[in-house]
């Protein structure tokens, strides 16, 4: 066998690997069980919980994200090197133990002042979102910094020479040059955050029709044994996640064929 | 109008040493030198993407330390021009004036002159992507110029061109100038484009000045062996100085196996006896000899053969070897010198190297 060919091979393997685990679903799929699921308003609030969660959190990560990502790609300054690593942590630490992180900071003094003061976290709408956001955030700079890589910084250094101060050749120049890959780079950081699990669980709890999510909602419909009902939930996210996942890989072609 | 005195400045572990130049208002000024000689080093810190390690950069009587690029007001244009890829042909013009916050008023009349004086009209709607090289080249020029910089900066824009549209651009820079008076300091390492394009010539070598001058001075007369031989100039050799007399010396050059009477230039450092010196000889200086064209006065004469006929364009190299000699002398000749004296290889010919241009070089 050819080494193109084993290469291939390989790549369908993958998707052989994820087709037949997704597969594997409609053994137990029942059209009326995903009618009823839907039509459920626990179903319902957990999908629209997750929705608006991940999109606050995903816009929360954007605002912080993109100038991060803007900084480590252009410019060399201390700490820089410590920023990079940093990025990775959401993803060496567990989910369920990044949660407890954050659990843990809730209980020292100042997370106790700001739960009091400001808004509270735990066992809350916004538990879920900072659980999300804090497990989102590296991924996002991550993205967002390979995004602006593929952009030549010649081109603002032209528009400085031009008379555009950094932030208008930022704005005008860096900013529209990256933005198909910062919009994949979104919708990648959102469906991550839509499937992010086990922090939400850690800080926000299990409280049916106020801290449910969808991916929370399937674990707790499979503790109960309910395999129809967790199909139907599953399906529901692989839906709204692949839509999600081929918009991005829309997005990137559009940018490969453009540069 | 800029002003660079000792000037310093680190690239990783390249150095600039102790920069002085200056260049005048309406002035064109080339700074040649190899690649690697600190050229596209030295325009970032002119322009300010670079920090100084030492000196001062003047420009329009400011000091410019600390001075960010977009508040210095110079035109740039880089060698790979970075036209804004998502803008029409017509924003990325008026990118400058608006950054600099002119009013369209103040701006558009220019923009129009530039646009018709370069032909680029018809491609005002169009985006770069769609551009031919010299209309890329063009509009990048008229970008650079759009603001009315008194000063533009290029760093060897032309380079990646073919010779006809090098030429051709060459000349559009020399007519906007002459319209708008705009001063240049450009950098390359083509020595054509710096010789038809500057009015004064300054070569870099390794991150220092090696010589500054008015272009035909610097052209006839290289300070040092280093710099004659990035001019082109093939034909040195070494030698001692044996005699000396008013404004000039006699050199004993043991490869030419005879004694030189050569010029020395007014200004310069008179060598002693003993000094051992280079004497040179540019390719296109040395002149073929027969009985209807017999040697001149004070003209020293060399009988050999070629060995060597190389042609490019209509330049013609031939190589030559002296009798009884251990050198190769290059001569440079056209087309119609070479019919002229039916030059073959092998065949005997003399050839005479002129007192007038023969060099001295003391470093």
């Amino acid at each position: 066998m050819r080494f193109r060919h084993i290469c291939i091979v390989c790549a369908l393997a993958v998707l052989a690997i994820y087709g037949l685990l997704i597969a594997s679903l409609f053994y137990f799929f029942d059209g009326s069980t995903v009618l009823s699921a839907l039509g459920s308003r626990r179903v319902l609030f957990s999908i629209q919980v997750s929705l608006v969660a991940a999109t606050v959190a995903t816009g929360l990560a954007l605002v912080l994200a993109v100038p991060a990502a803007y900084a480590l790609s252009r410019y060399r300054f201390r700490g820089r090197e410590a920023v990079d690593a940093i990025l990775e942590f959401p993803i060496i630490v567990s989910p369920a133990a990044l949660g407890a992180i954050i659990l843990i900071f809730f209980a020292n003094p100042m997370g106790e002042w700001m739960q009091e003061h400001l808004l509270q976290f735990v066992f809350a709408f916004a538990g879920i979102v900072l659980a999300q956001f804090i497990t989102v955030l590296g991924v996002a700079v991550r993205f967002m910094k390979t995004a602006f890589d593929q952009v030549p910084p010649r081109y603002e250094t032209v528009a400085r020479t031009l008379g555009a101060s950094p932030s208008r050749a930022f704005f005008t120049i860096g900013l529209p040059l990256a933005r198909r890959g910062l919009l994949a780079s979104g919708v990648l950081t959102w469906a991550k955050a839509l499937g992010e699990f086990g922090a939400t669980i850690t800080v926000a709890g299990t409280m049916a029709m106020r801290t449910e999510t969808l991916p929370v909602a399937i674990f707790m419909r499979l503790s109960s044994a309910d395999i129809e009902g967790t199909v139907a939930l599953i399906l529901v996210l692989v839906v709204i996640g692949l839509v999600a996942l081929y918009a991005a890989k829309f997005l990137f072609r559009e940018r490969r064929a453009r540069t | 109008m800029l002003e660079l005195s000792g000037v310093c400045a680190r690239a990783g572990a390249f150095q600039l040493k102790d920069i002085s130049l200056s260049v005048a208002a309406g002035e064109s000024h080339v700074l040649l030198g190899p690649s690697g000689a600190g050229k596209s080093t030295l325009l970032e810190v002119i322009i300010g993407l670079r920090p100084l390690a030492g000196g001062r950069v003047e420009f329009s009587d400011r000091d410019m330390v600390g001075v960010p690029a977009e508040k210095r007001g110079m035109g740039y244009l880089p060698q790979r021009l970075a036209l804004f890829p998502h803008l029409s042909v017509r924003e990325n013009i008026v990118y400058g004036p608006r950054s600099r916050h002119l009013k369209a008023a103040e701006y558009e009349p220019v923009v129009d002159a530039l646009v018709e004086a370069t032909g680029i009209g018809p491609l005002l709607d169009r985006r770069p992507d769609t551009l031919s090289g010299g209309e890329r080249q063009r509009v990048a020029l008229v970008r650079a110029l759009a603001a009315r910089p008194p000063l533009l900066l290029l760093d060897e824009p032309f380079s990646a061109l073919n010779e006809s549209l090098r030429h051709e651009l060459w000349r559009l820079l020399k007519t906007l100038q002459a319209k708008y008076g705009f001063a240049i300091l450009m950098i390359t390492h083509d020595l054509s484009e710096g010789f038809f394009l500057g009015d004064h010539i300054t070569v870099l070598i390794d991150g220092a000045i090696q010589q500054t001058g008015a272009r035909d001075a610097v052209w006839r007369n290289p300070a040092t062996v280093a710099i004659a031989e990035y001019l082109g100039i093939r034909n040195i050799f070494g030698g001692t100085v044996v005699g000396v007399e008013s404004q000039a010396v006699v050199v004993d050059c043991p490869t030419l196996g005879t004694q030189l009477n050569v010029a020395v230039l007014p200004g310069t450092p008179q060598p002693v006896i003993g000094a051992v010196v280079s004497v040179g000889i540019r390719a296109e200086f040395v002149v073929l000899r027969d009985a209807n064209h017999p040697p001149k006065e004070g003209e020293f004469v060399l009988e050999g053969q070629f060995s060597a006929v190389t042609v490019a364009g209509t330049d013609v190299t031939l190589v030559f070897e002296p009798d009884g000699k251990d050198l190769v002398l290059e001569i440079g000749v056209n087309r119609r010198l070479l019919r002229r004296f039916g030059v073959k290889v092998g065949q005997p010919v003399t050839v005479g190297l002129p007192r007038r241009d023969l060099l001295l070089f003391t470093s």
